[in-house]
């Protein structure tokens, strides 16, 4: 720190002189770049080597035991012409992401306009209400969750109670991939941490104002509230969206691994994982990650795109 | 010295080991031969293993033994990871499933220059020994021999007023027990027999039975559409008729943890399963159990069943230890102590004189799972040639999931047979 503001000072009485760009930058930015060098090296030894090696062996053959054999497209076309299982992980994977999303953000979103009401105790609530989130990508919750939704577990034992028969949730093809949405919503938590930032942001006036005009409450949450929390909206929608379509945890465990019953939470990581590490075709497991990365990205751009129509920036 | 890695210990070893370097007193490792040992199992096999190790290395000063041992699923990926990397284990607990794949790819060594020098196999199985070599060549030590079994639940059998199975038990008699079981509605409605359309072995059983076999010796589809439509509606008419435990019930059971098999669950009163798992199912069942066979598919037929090798020890292909590798694979297998400590968690013992010495300290279910293997008689049948490597593939990710399809009513037997058959056909080609 000392050192640093001695250079500047130093150097501004040379900067009338000689007004250097290069000198500029340097003394601006190498401290900068100085703090980011621990990550940088990461980045550049740990993990841009990887990514780049997987780009390769998506287009070879590779068992792990024998070297890689060049494959040419072979990967992507087998994928998109000849593959029914990555269609129907790809289907899994969507409507996962297509329910579970909207829903969680809107209940987060509902919870955090109930704690920004001024209750007394609310750090403690904020807490409880966070805790599912530091949980919920667990081992020990998703096996928490088999024991919940299995055919005598705790959520057919309530319904007995108003003499509702429920089905075996997590093991009927027609009900297990809702299991796992709903243990998606449940892991609100950041995105409502997030939100209610956000609605501290929001000016008293305008409601004031709004009240004077005679708007009631729910006139002020889509006159006021929504739009001026659109941003908070976007950026929750694109971070979950991305969580969503990488989510793997809660099916693995759930299914054991297997995407079962009848490939009803074959997710499209679960089926990456079974073709890299139960049949060892790496190359076709490589193949499906950057097919992955392509489907996130251009949701990511597509959001950004469109953001300009409804996201409503307070500037 | 023994060091063993699972992953409850591994936080204390390292804890343990930091602080001994804070205190400046790291170990001084003066070993002259350090060998990796690598398994999968359960803390029984664990404990059983490091017994025998640690026994070893009592005897023989100098060498030093690493244990790791992982659950099946986690097993494969890093077994497979480590050879890549060129870090293979120096012995490996090796599947009749893979051993072929292995040794293929040379991740695996030959093992017949050391028989006769640090490898003692005098008086060991004929069978077991052939079940370890991949064309003409040993690859695999035995550890066990084993055989497809019936886990079955002889208290709900008694609750039901229902004689459990035994030998001679069919098909057609596992029916007329489930509607006894149904009659009789003991424990919610426990069903006398799990959904076994999904159990590779079971297919494996009743098709070798039919004089056919699952796979060819060269790898291909031993069986057609129509057997496998015949399979499906066996078993979608047991289902229909409340034999077998329904579709919703089955799906539970991820082939994962014991604890979630039908017999554990309480679902049922019997499920397919091996021989030497009688110890390990029994553990954690509060019900008495044996051993049945698996049904005959009429009276009188038999040869489905055979001496399977539970597992195998094989010697990492790039390691500098084989020949220290050898002499304790040599030792686990003859030594009449590591014997005793090893039981027949692993499956009977291939070599007589180990039999022989450990007869007398068996508890009653280990020595039921060994009568059990030891007297086959006309079950038994030839051992299959070894399976090809997308076996594993088919079993999982279509057999599972198409015995689902059928029980759920998204296919119907008649379509599910063909469609099998196309779709492992396609499996195999894929993989060769």
């Amino acid at each position: 720190m000392t050192a640093r503001s001695l250079a500047t000072g130093a150097s501004s009485g040379e900067r009338a002189a000689s007004p250097s760009v290069w000198s500029r930058i340097w003394q601006n930015d190498a401290p900068g770049y100085l703090f980011l060098l621990p990550w940088f090296i990461g980045f550049l030894g740990l993990t841009i080597g990887p990514i780049l090696t997987s780009l390769y062996l998506s287009f070879t053959h590779f068992d792990l035991l024998t070297a890689p054999r060049w494959a040419g497209a072979d990967n992507y076309v087998r994928m998109f012409t000849n593959d029914a299982k990555f269609f129907a992980s790809m289907r899994v994977t969507v409507f996962f992401v297509i329910f579970s999303v909207p829903l969680k953000l809107a209940f987060a979103l509902a919870v955090a306009l109930l704690l920004n009401r001024g209750m007394r105790g609310l750090p403690l609530y904020r807490a409880l209400f966070y805790l599912p989130s530091l949980l919920g990508a667990s081992v020990a919750i998703a096996i928490l969750w088999r024991q919940i939704f299995a055919g005598d577990g705790l959520v057919n034992q309530v319904l007995a109670l108003f003499g509702i028969q429920g089905p075996s949730w997590i093991s009927n093809p027609n009900t297990s991939l809702w299991t796992l949405i709903f243990l998606s919503i449940w892991q609100f938590g950041s995105p409502m941490i997030i939100f209610l930032a956000g609605l501290r942001q929001i000016p008293q006036d305008m409601y004031e104002a709004a009240s004077l005009d005679g708007a009631g409450r729910w006139r002020q949450f889509w006159k006021i509230t929504l739009p001026l929390l659109t941003p908070v909206v976007f950026f929750n929608a694109i971070i979950q969206t991305i969580e969503a379509f990488k989510s793997f945890t809660p099916a693995f465990i759930i299914s054991g691994g297997t995407g079962n019953p009848i490939n009803s939470t074959l997710f499209y990581t679960l089926y990456l994982y079974q073709e890299a590490f139960g049949y060892f075709r790496m190359g076709y497991a490589s193949a499906l990650a950057w097919v992955l990365l392509a489907i996130v990205g251009l949701f990511t751009a597509f959001s950004f795109l469109t953001s300009k129509y409804w996201v409503h920036y307070d500037d | 010295m023994t060091i063993r890695i699972d992953r409850r210990h591994f936080l204390m070893g390292s804890t343990a080991l930091l602080a001994a370097g804070a205190a400046g007193a790291m170990p001084a490792w003066a070993q002259d031969t350090r060998m990796r040992l690598f398994f999968w199992g359960g803390q029984d096999r664990a404990d059983r293993t490091y017994g025998v190790s640690d026994l070893y290395a009592a005897g023989n000063p100098g060498v030093a033994i690493d244990g790791e041992v992982l659950p099946w699923g986690d097993y494969w990926p890093k077994l497979a990871t480590q050879t890549a990397g060129g870090n293979a284990p120096d012995i490996i607990q090796m599947d009749y499933r893979f051993i072929v794949e292995y040794a293929k790819r040379n991740a695996i060594a030959p093992l017949d220059d050391f028989v006769g020098g640090t490898l003692t196999l005098d008086d060991f199985d004929a069978d077991q020994l052939e079940g370890g070599k991949v064309d003409g060549k040993l690859y695999g030590i035995s550890l066990g021999a084993n055989s497809v079994a019936m886990m079955v639940n002889t208290a709900a059998f008694e609750e039901a007023g229902v004689e459990p199975p035994n030998r001679d038990t069919t098909y057609d008699d596992l029916r007329a027990m489930g509607e006894a079981f149904k009659s009789a509605n003991i424990r919610g409605g426990m069903k006398v027999i799990a959904d076994g359309s999904g159990t590779e072995p079971m297919l494996d059983n009743w098709i070798r039975q039919r004089g056919k076999s699952l796979y060819t010796p060269e790898g291909k589809l031993g069986l057609d559409a129509d057997d496998m439509t015949e399979w499906f509606q066996l078993w979608a008419g047991m289902r229909a008729d409340g034999i077998c435990v329904d579709a919703e019930t089955q799906a539970l059971d991820t082939n994962g943890p014991l604890e979630n098999t039908m017999i554990a669950l309480g679902k049922a009163a019997m499920i397919p399963s091996n021989s030497n798992q009688l110890v390990a199912h029994q553990a954690i069942n509060k019900d008495p159990l044996t051993v049945s066979s698996y049904p005959r598919i009429a009276a009188g037929v038999g040869g489905g069943h055979y001496r399977k090798p539970s597992m195998f020890f094989s010697i990492g292909g790039s390691g500098a230890n084989k020949e220290a590798a050898a002499s304790f694979i040599s030792f686990f297998v003859n030594n009449p102590d590591a014997g005793k400590i090893l039981g027949v968690e692993r499956g009977i013992p291939c070599s007589a004189a180990v039999r022989e010495a450990i007869a007398p300290t068996l508890d009653d279910k280990s020595q039921v799972a060994l009568d059990f293997v030891a007297n086959l008689g006309d079950l038994l049948g030839p051992l299959p040639a070894s399976p090809p490597a997308a076996a594993g593939e088919i079993d999982v990710s279509l057999l599972r999931t198409m015995s689902q399809e059928v029980a759920f009513g998204a296919r119907t037997p008649e379509d599910a047979g063909p469609a099998f058959v196309q779709g492992a056909t396609e499996i195999l080609e894929r993989a060769s």
